[in-house]
């Protein structure tokens, strides 16, 4: 089902794309999710519809093939696609997360040769930062790409890669020296350079139809133009991602918030017990109030650190506490929304717990919210 | 090869209509508009015959002003081109908008290979421009089909038919009516509409010729009571049941 939700775009043109992609939603997302998630199908095809359509590469500046829209009519689109199929959303975001390295510190020769195709739609990406030892310590990674004669050879393993063994390119960040911070690279990679492979994907609670996996480099070998920006500004360019990509995770919980809402108010108008709909008994109206309330709020909190980046300014701190609240604003929604539907919200015939398995992922990802606190706590200085 | 098609503005479909208070006209106000699905797979079938053979696709429609829109959403499936065939709103016969359309197609400077229209509009369902443009050009014609090959500059159209299908094949420059299930046109894409935006559109605007066919009133026709009849309950039920199946033929 469609949301119902009322938005306001910065672009015209996002609101012209708006109905496509409620359609698209209501065609191709909403119908096969329950399936897709149950059997753990990843629906590439799925995301080739959205690359033709162009879903692809909103960010991005359209003399790159993109689609010119400011972070904040993108995000909208992503909360879209997140609460008709939260792993669909989450993959645009993936996405997105793996063009932005080479579409902001890529060079015009890097871009004209790679950005066309990764934005096109016909090849998605992955984004690979965590480690087994290197997690919310990021610059703890040791993946090593040793020089060669015109380039590197990469050893090592990447862990909790989004798409990892069905993307067509991975950005992966990679040690090229002991310089702590410093000594981090950005390489960008084809899936089928040799030595590059994915272990089986992991089992998880939920997003089971988007795979994650480890990244397995076994001295695999990038030539010299494959480095994104300078050796050892890698870090710099995986921490100015991934501020985009908090934001399109609290978009992505906000989607899956709506969802469990738009489920338990219709749910609580359709039961009846004691004679009416329990929605008429207020303990448990004023409960659905409280969602709504917090579902909107989330929506605006991420909405602001949009536009402060699509003004040019710092927004780092914003992303962060919109991603924090969202992600916990997600968790406690769709908890409450398993508890409207009682026991219909505990069994898979309904969604109500599919969305609290999902957004459980979200507090997690792209920064566990502890780290987010970090983040916001350390932009917290007297003026 | 290039390739034209005409489509109509027609409100959307599904929701509630209301007849305007002089009885002659739909209450608009409100609506969205869009195209007949026809044309959503006409448009589709010559962007896929340009990819493949080279060549151009032009948008033809006549309508209000506002027609433009239904121009610039098929411009970003593809279309290269618009004409726009501008009337004041008023509501033009068949006769009329035949003529018109292919007045406009003669004066053109591209000699269209081939023109695909739905097989009919969805709001008044004439079944008529198609063939009278195609009479008016001199131009063979297929109605009703759901199948488009282009081989040695000659076009194969397939029709669906109870007993199978039936083949045509014609010289071109064509005509042909096209259903629905024809292909399964792609979402306008987000390139696609910024394309859109500064592709051309030429406005003619010639008088309405005087109607053949007046519309007098038009009516929205009762809702029809769905009927159903209880045969009985579980196994009571089952010689019921038996009987229709024999009135039907099943068994």
């Amino acid at each position: 089902m469609a949301l119902t939700v009322s938005r306001e775009f910065t672009d015209p043109s996002a609101a012209e794309l708006l109905p496509t992609v409620r359609q698209m939603c209501d065609d191709l997302l909403a119908p096969r999710a329950a399936a897709a998630e149950e059997a753990g199908e990843f629906p590439r095809e799925v995301f080739r519809t959205l690359g033709a359509a162009g879903l692809l590469s909103l960010p991005f500046p359209e003399e790159h093939g993109g689609g010119g829209l400011p972070l904040h009519d993108y995000l909208q689109v992503i909360e879209e696609l997140a609460s008709a199929w939260a792993s669909v959303g989450l993959g645009v975001s993936v996405h997105t997360l793996a063009c932005f390295p080479l579409a902001i510190f890529g060079s015009a020769e890097q871009q004209q040769r790679w950005l066309p195709a990764m934005l096109g739609g016909e090849l998605l990406g992955a984004y690979c930062l965590s480690e087994a030892d290197a997690g919310s310590d990021a610059a703890a990674l040791t993946t090593r790409a040793e020089r060669t004669q015109g380039g590197y050879r990469v050893s090592g393993v990447k862990s909790w890669i989004s798409h990892g063994g069905v993307a067509d390119f991975y950005v992966a960040m990679v040690r090229t020296s002991d310089d702590g911070p410093k000594g981090i690279s950005c390489l960008l990679l084809d899936a089928d350079s040799p030595g590059l492979s994915a272990r089986p994907p992991e089992r998880k609670l939920g997003f089971s139809a988007s795979p994650t996996a480890q990244m397995v480099f076994d001295d695999v070998p990038a030539d010299g133009d494959r480095l994104i920006g300078q050796e050892g500004s890698g870090f710099g360019i995986a921490l100015a991602a991934l501020d985009g990509g908090r934001l399109g995770m609290a978009a992505c919980a906000v989607g899956i918030a709506q969802a469990a809402l738009d489920l338990a108010v219709r749910y609580a108008h359709e039961r009846h017990q004691f004679g009416r709909a329990i929605a008429d008994f207020q303990g448990l109206s004023f409960l659905l109030a409280d969602m709504a309330t917090q579902v909107a709020a989330a929506r605006a909190l991420y909405l602001t650190a949009a536009r402060k980046r699509d003004r040019g300014e710092p927004f780092g701190v914003e992303a962060a506490m919109a991603k924090l609240f969202a992600t916990d604003m997600a968790m406690r929604v769709t908890t409450d929304a398993v508890q409207v539907l009682g026991g219909a919200g505990y069994v898979k015939d309904y969604p109500a717990e599919r969305y609290f398995r999902e957004a459980k992922a979200l507090q997690i990802v792209e920064g566990t919210n502890q780290i987010q606190r970090v983040v916001i706590g350390r932009g917290l200085r007297p003026s | 090869m290039d390739v034209l098609v005409c489509i109509k503005r027609v409100p959307l479909s599904g929701g509630k209509f209301t007849i305007t208070e002089d009885g002659l006209d739909i209450e608009s106000a409100k609506l969205g508009f869009t195209i007949s699905p026809h044309e959503e797979v006409a448009v589709e079938e010559a962007v896929r015959i340009a990819e493949k053979e080279g060549g151009s696709v032009t948008v033809l429609t006549l309508g209000p002003p506002d027609a433009e829109e239904q121009i610039r959403e098929q411009m970003a499936i593809g279309a290269d081109r618009g004409i726009l065939i501008e009337t004041d709103g008023q509501e033009w016969d068949p006769q009329g908008t035949a003529s018109a359309i292919a007045d406009a197609i003669n004066a053109d400077e591209t000699d269209f290979d081939l023109i695909i229209m739905g097989n009919e509009s969805a709001d008044a369902s004439g079944y008529q421009v198609g063939i009278r443009v195609a009479h008016k050009l001199g131009r063979p014609i297929a109605t009703g089909v759901k199948g488009i090959t282009i081989a040695d500059g000659k076009a194969t159209f397939e029709r669906p038919v109870k007993t199978g299908r039936e083949l045509y094949e014609m010289p071109l420059p064509a005509v042909v009516t096209v259903l629905d299930g024809l292909n399964i046109p792609r979402y306008p894409s987000v390139p696609g509409r910024i394309r859109a935006k500064k592709k051309p559109i030429e406005r003619l605007n010639p008088e309405r010729p005087q109607p053949k066919l007046e519309k007098t009133r038009l009516e929205v026709p009762a809702m029809k009571a769905k009927q159903a009849q209880v045969l009985g309950n579980g196994p009571d039920a089952a010689p019921a049941v038996v009987e229709i199946f024999k009135q039907i033929g099943v068994i």
